[in-house]
């Protein structure tokens, strides 16, 4: 006798068949990929633009005709862009004045921190209130009294102007100190009666234990001042001191109109040495970020 | 030697008291707890012996040195936390050599010889590889333990070890602790809520209530001879029942007068009104026609496997009586009570002190 059933016990087979059961492995397997897919290759588009414009010829950026890709590859932008201005020169301040503030930072944050999760001092809250404060203020409001105070230290046009005015965080001290608050007190109990003093409680427990939210804060900041470029603008005026991010306006700034090809080419040579750290310590980086709880 | 002396030690925070004025001696060799309910201050004793929190006022030796404003580092002890405190960066080892790298001038041959007996003693040598985070409960609270042990410390000190750990394991654990004092001959002042730890663990148990040490002694004798209202209510379980009572000096003793019963104890007190405490096993339980001190009605039975306790109402009070599970009274039945007036206790009622038996 048929029952209400029948149909469905019927119906089934059709769609949990071999064929079926393996396509729909394939949906749920890549089903994250191929909602994924189409973010990525939007994120990706302007560095994919910038590279495809940095091969093309002057007359064929203008060119509606011509196609997406360059007809012919002409690399003969790189040497044109790096000859515009002393790129090398550049390059190397850039490495140093983001390393001097990198360096900078971590040991004034890393302090900082620590005082502000463990210790108890008088006025330490409004202190840390001031210090969150300065997280809220844009960094441009503060631009005309770093140049006075630069200034008066005599140090306009040299490497140090670039690096002073930003080695205290606001926002890497809060950070950390939020790292910090999460490490266990007992720990640093244990470490005391191990005969630590301040110094080697930080070193020997707290800062291997953030190693996580100072690689995710390392990463932030060397990006944020790799890419700086009014700060620089304003404390420079002697290619010795310039760094790559000022190149890169003076290519965009010629009297003649933006170069492209050139412009393009030259950035791609300011984003590499980002770009290669990134994609070397990829893993790395992204653990940290999920494990400083950032994204 | 390794006597550790507390002498009038106080603690204040914002100048609100929390320890009041602690006179301790432990003796060398010997397994000291401090037991209390939470917030009695014996984590906060324990943490000023380590020179953790700093001593507001009095004095702490340690072997007949003044060590009160130490560093921890010089005073020679070593701790066991609550929560292990172990580092997780580091492996089961180097978590046990840290303290010896940075206290002794020891070499690294000799901090591996003493991590590896240690090792040996606690069953760890096969997890000394491992982080903290690759072992369990029982394994971390081990190496924990090795950790103090390798320092050969003057003093151990223990902060409530076992607590975060399961029933079994806890049983376990306390053999264990129990088993290494015997053999190492060690000095140790272990902290605990935990009134059965404190009773099986101890040598002697000090108990502490609202930062006030209340009464010192040998497990037993704190069960049989409370000094005040709070250890009898505190050691034991279930708790000594306390029945409020009138008193009558009558002749060379005393007339006992409760609203379910009458008695009377051959001392002759000054007091008015007394605390009768009784413990569930000195109440005798039986049948309501019988010949009895007093007469009261079950209000619940609780069937705990090998015996069974009875809540049972006496007057205005409820008194708990330990019967065998194959005699014990159903809710509601009226019985008839008898009290071992031997062993039952009296205290001020105004002050909640013992007061003295024949």
């Amino acid at each position: 006798m048929a029952t209400l059933q029948d149909p469905i016990e019927m119906a089934a087979p059709a769609f949990s068949g071999p064929r079926w059961r393996s396509l729909r492995k394939v949906i749920r397997a890549n089903g994250l990929h191929a909602l994924l897919l189409p973010l990525m290759l939007l994120w990706i588009s302007p560095l994919v633009w910038i590279v495809v414009t940095s091969l093309k010829s002057r007359t064929e950026v203008f060119d509606p005709n011509a196609g997406f890709l360059p007809a012919v590859l002409n690399f003969s932008n790189y040497p044109a862009a790096l000859a515009v201005a002393p790129f090398g020169t550049y390059m190397l301040n850039s490495i140093l004045a983001t390393g001097g503030i990198l360096l900078g930072e971590l040991i004034t944050i890393t302090l900082a921190a620590y005082a502000f999760a463990r210790l108890n001092f008088p006025g330490k809250n409004i202190l840390f209130t001031l210090f969150l404060l300065q997280i809220m203020f844009p960094i441009y409001a503060t631009f005309i009294t770093n140049f006075l105070t630069v200034r008066e230290l005599g140090l306009v046009n040299s490497l140090p102007a670039l690096v002073v005015p930003f080695i205290a965080s606001g926002y890497g001290t809060f950070m950390l100190r939020q790292a910090f608050r999460q490490v266990p007190t007992e720990l640093a109990d244990a470490a005391r009666l191990d005969g630590c003093g301040h110094f080697g409680i930080l070193w020997h427990v707290y800062l291997p234990l953030v190693k996580p939210t100072l690689i995710a804060f390392s990463i932030i900041a060397v990006v944020t001042h790799w890419n700086d470029y009014m700060w620089p603008l304003l404390v420079t005026n002697s290619e010795q001191v310039r760094t790559l991010p000022i190149g890169l306006g003076l290519l965009a700034k010629s009297d003649s109109g933006a170069d492209w090809t050139r412009l393009m080419a030259a950035t791609v040579v300011v984003v590499s040495p980002l770009l290669l750290f990134f994609v070397v310590f990829q893993r790395r980086f992204v653990d940290s970020f999920m494990h400083a709880g950032l994204k | 030697m390794a006597e550790v002396v507390l002498q009038g030690v106080s603690k204040s925070y914002a100048g609100r008291p929390t320890v009041h004025a602690v006179d301790l001696a432990i003796a060398d060799k010997e397994f000291m707890v401090l037991v209390g309910p939470s917030g009695c201050g014996k984590s906060t004793t324990l943490r000023m012996i380590a020179g953790l929190e700093d001593i507001t006022s009095g004095r702490l030796l340690i072997d007949g040195r003044e060590v009160t404003h130490a560093e921890p580092q010089k005073r020679d002890i070593a701790m066991v936390f609550q929560s292990y405190a172990l580092y997780p960066h580091m492996t089961a080892y180097r978590n046990m050599a840290f303290g010896l790298l940075k206290t002794s001038r020891l070499s690294k041959e000799e901090i591996d010889q003493r991590i590896r007996e240690a090792a040996e003693i606690l069953h760890i040598t096969h997890l000394l590889d491992r982080k903290p985070n690759a072992l369990s409960g029982g394994e971390r609270q081990r190496v924990a333990i090795g950790r103090a042990l390798v320092r050969q410390p003057k003093v151990f000190l223990f902060d409530e070890p076992l607590s975060n750990l399961d029933a079994k394991l806890r049983t376990h654990m306390r053999g264990e602790l129990k088993r290494l004092h015997k053999e190492l001959g060690l000095t140790v002042i272990y902290v605990t809520h935990d009134q059965i730890e404190a009773m099986t663990l101890g040598t002697r148990v000090a108990i502490l209530s609202q930062g006030r040490l209340q009464q010192v002694g040998a497990p037993m004798d704190l069960y049989m001879r409370p000094a005040n209202t709070f250890v009898a209510t505190f050691i034991g379980s279930p708790e000594m029942s306390l029945l409020r009572c009138a008193l009558k000096p009558n002749g060379e003793g005393s007339l006992v007068h409760h609203a379910a019963f009458d008695t009377r104890v051959p001392e002759r007190l000054e007091a008015s009104e007394i605390l009768l405490g009784v413990r569930p096993e000195e109440v005798i339980v039986g049948a309501a026609d019988a010949p009895a001190m007093a007469r009261g009605v079950v209000e619940r039975t609780e069937l705990i496997g090998s015996e069974a306790l009875a809540e049972i109402r006496l007057g205005e009070d409820r008194i708990v009586a330990r019967t065998p599970v194959m005699s014990a009274p159903p809710a509601g039945a009226e019985v008839g009570l008898n009290f071992d007036m031997a062993r039952v206790r009296l205290f001020d009622a105004a002050t909640g002190s013992a007061m003295p038996r024949l």
